[in-house]
């Protein structure tokens, strides 16, 4: 019995010990740096966040709309569709960076010479007219093993509007899908022929390889830092954290510290491109 | 007094699941008006053309348990028989409990497995029938397999062991051998209980998530041109649990239709492990040993 005192005090203390708990949840890819930001702010500042990835962006969107984190992460603009399914929440959008969304193949498929794409050949691929490496430049016969990201994701979001110019408007396909930036890049590199759309940053040249974008006049754009910046490359996106009105406490801290130097510092540390960068 | 309690913590526990299956059937209400009985029967799901079909999923969930049954059943009984009929006390104790301890790794970390290693394996291996990728129903499945192993075991073994001490000295006095003993006397006495293991361990097939999740495919709408087909175990697939368990019930959020088919899927996965599992337990109960 002698634990009970303890124990009601732990009670009356831990309600006050979560209200100040700073939840996060949304985009792998904005993941990166704010993951890391979270670490310095904990050793720092002693603040108690907890930072989660469940759904990617749609997840950070929907739960910021429920009330069940003060932060939301995401690869893409709140839609007029999001703000119409929570009419209550304030969305208020933080630029913190750019990201370009690649277009990556497994290596089998990079040495067979396929370097870069039109976007009628991807268009193409993506509903299924064109299944073989062969037929888009490649010197032998692979068959495209095609991982689509799933609906919901901010990478997927930026292919279809770069391809289809509205989200809405892409053909309804039926691909296996691929979640976090991790999942695709694993399966893609261990998957003969393969192809999927991937945040630019995780392209990393060894084991997933990235593709130009061919354009009309047969100029080849790669996904380099400098095209991104200068916006030669089409298939760019704004990394955002998003909070429910003016962020504020807690919230606010992060914030401020993910457009602070050292926070922009760290959005380049995991190749996305800085606010500076960007002209801003 | 006893007995009063426990028919109200039963009620509680009655209730409880009315409510679940309640609740999942009025807010699943707009699909079923939208779908009507296609809901079931349909083979395409295009939400954004508000087609809500749910046949390759059925299809997808019910081969991958299957497949998981299939494999793990020879297994877990040949190891069933081996714990409870040929080891000492002590050391059937010690392997029970290892094998439990099987049963109680978080699926993801079989998830993981199944990725870094499974994938592979299988995508190699069956090579000369150009898989896409290594994501197939058959990965999942002998995923699964790994998975429900320790509970096909440990009910196996107890069921085993639930046949009377004295019917198998009877047999060794009439002068059948072990061997003997075991395979007309004990199987047959335990029959029931084995079954139910079976089932038992099917509904935990059925609903598994994560781990499936990560090596299916996730693919939507593979519904092969014959329900036996072979060739269909080595694509992508999309289970009930994958599909839930992905990013789409963010987007349905908010549309009721779309909402309504999310947890109308809920509410078929709940319905198939629902009937496996009190299939299982009445199936063990009746036991006539």
């Amino acid at each position: 019995m002698k634990f009970l005192p303890a124990f009601l005090a732990l009670l009356l203390v831990t309600p006050t010990l979560f209200a100040e708990t700073l939840k996060i949840n949304g985009s792998t890819t904005v993941n990166l740096p704010a993951a890391e930001a979270t670490e310095i702010l904990r050793a720092e500042q002693k603040m108690d966040i907890q930072v989660d990835t469940q759904g990617g962006s749609s997840g950070g969107i929907s739960m910021l709309g429920d009330g069940l984190v003060q932060i939301g992460m995401s690869s893409k603009p709140v839609s007029d569709d999001d703000r119409a399914k929570f009419p209550k929440v304030k969305f208020d959008e933080i630029h913190i960076g750019q990201d370009a969304v690649a277009i990556i193949v497994s290596k089998d498929v990079w040495d067979s010479g396929v370097h870069a794409l039109t976007k009628q050949q991807i268009q193409d691929i993506y509903e299924s007219k064109i299944t073989n490496w062969k037929d888009v430049g490649a010197n032998k016969s692979i068959r495209i093993a095609f991982f689509n990201k799933e609906p919901g994701r901010g990478t997927w979001e930026v292919f279809a509007h770069w391809v289809y110019g509205d989200p809405k408007k892409a053909p309804q396909v039926s691909f296996p899908e691929v979640g976090g930036n991790e999942e695709t890049r694993t399966k893609v590199s261990s998957t003969r022929g393969a192809l999927s759309q991937l945040s630019s940053s995780w392209a990393d040249g060894k084991k997933v390889f990235a593709l130009g974008v061919k354009g009309d006049d047969g100029k080849v754009i790669d996904p380099t830092n400098e095209n991104i910046a200068n916006k030669t490359y089409p298939l760019s996106r704004p990394l955002f954290l998003l909070t429910n009105g003016e962020p504020v406490g807690a919230a606010k801290s992060f914030v401020d510290f993910m457009l602070s130097e050292r926070g922009q510092e760290l959005v380049k540390k995991h190749g996305y491109m800085r606010l500076k960068d960007l002209g801003k | 007094m006893t007995r009063a309690l426990s028919w109200f913590f039963s009620l509680v526990a009655l209730g409880a699941v009315a409510l679940l299956v309640g609740v999942f059937v009025w807010q699943s209400l707009p699909v079923w008006h939208h779908e009507g009985w296609g809901y079931v029967t349909g083979t395409k799901w295009f939400f954004r053309q508000k087609e809500f079909g749910t046949l390759p999923m059925i299809y997808s969930t019910v081969i991958v348990g299957l497949i998981a049954l299939v494999l793990a059943a020879p297994l877990g009984f040949g190891a069933a028989i081996f714990t409870a009929e040929y080891l000492p006390r002590r050391a059937r104790l010690a392997v029970k409990v290892l094998i439990e301890l099987l049963a109680g790794v978080p699926s993801v970390v079989y998830g993981l497995l199944g990725i870094l290693l499974l994938r592979d394996w299988i995508y190699n291996l069956f090579e000369k029938f150009e898989p896409l990728s290594g994501d197939t129903l058959l990965t999942a499945g002998v995923l699964l397999a790994v998975m429900i192993l320790p509970t096909i075991v440990t009910l196996s073994d107890d069921a085993l062991r639930g046949v009377s001490s004295a019917q198998r000295r009877a047999a060794r006095g009439l002068g059948l051998t072990h061997a003997e003993t075991v395979l007309s006397i004990a199987i047959p006495q335990a029959k029931r209980g084995l079954g139910a293991a079976l089932l038992l361990a099917l509904g935990r097939a059925l609903g598994e998530t994560i781990a499936v999740f990560l090596v299916v495919g996730r693919q939507d709408n593979n519904m092969p041109e014959h329900i036996f087909s072979l060739r269909a175990w080595l694509e992508a697939g999309q289970t009930i649990t994958s599909k839930l368990g992905g990013s789409e019930t963010n987007i349905a959020y908010g549309d009721p239709v779309h909402w309504g088919a999310m947890i109308g899927l809920a509410l078929l996965l709940l319905i198939m492990t629902g009937t496996v599992t009190l299939l299982g337990t009445g199936f063990g109960k009746r036991s006539d040993a």
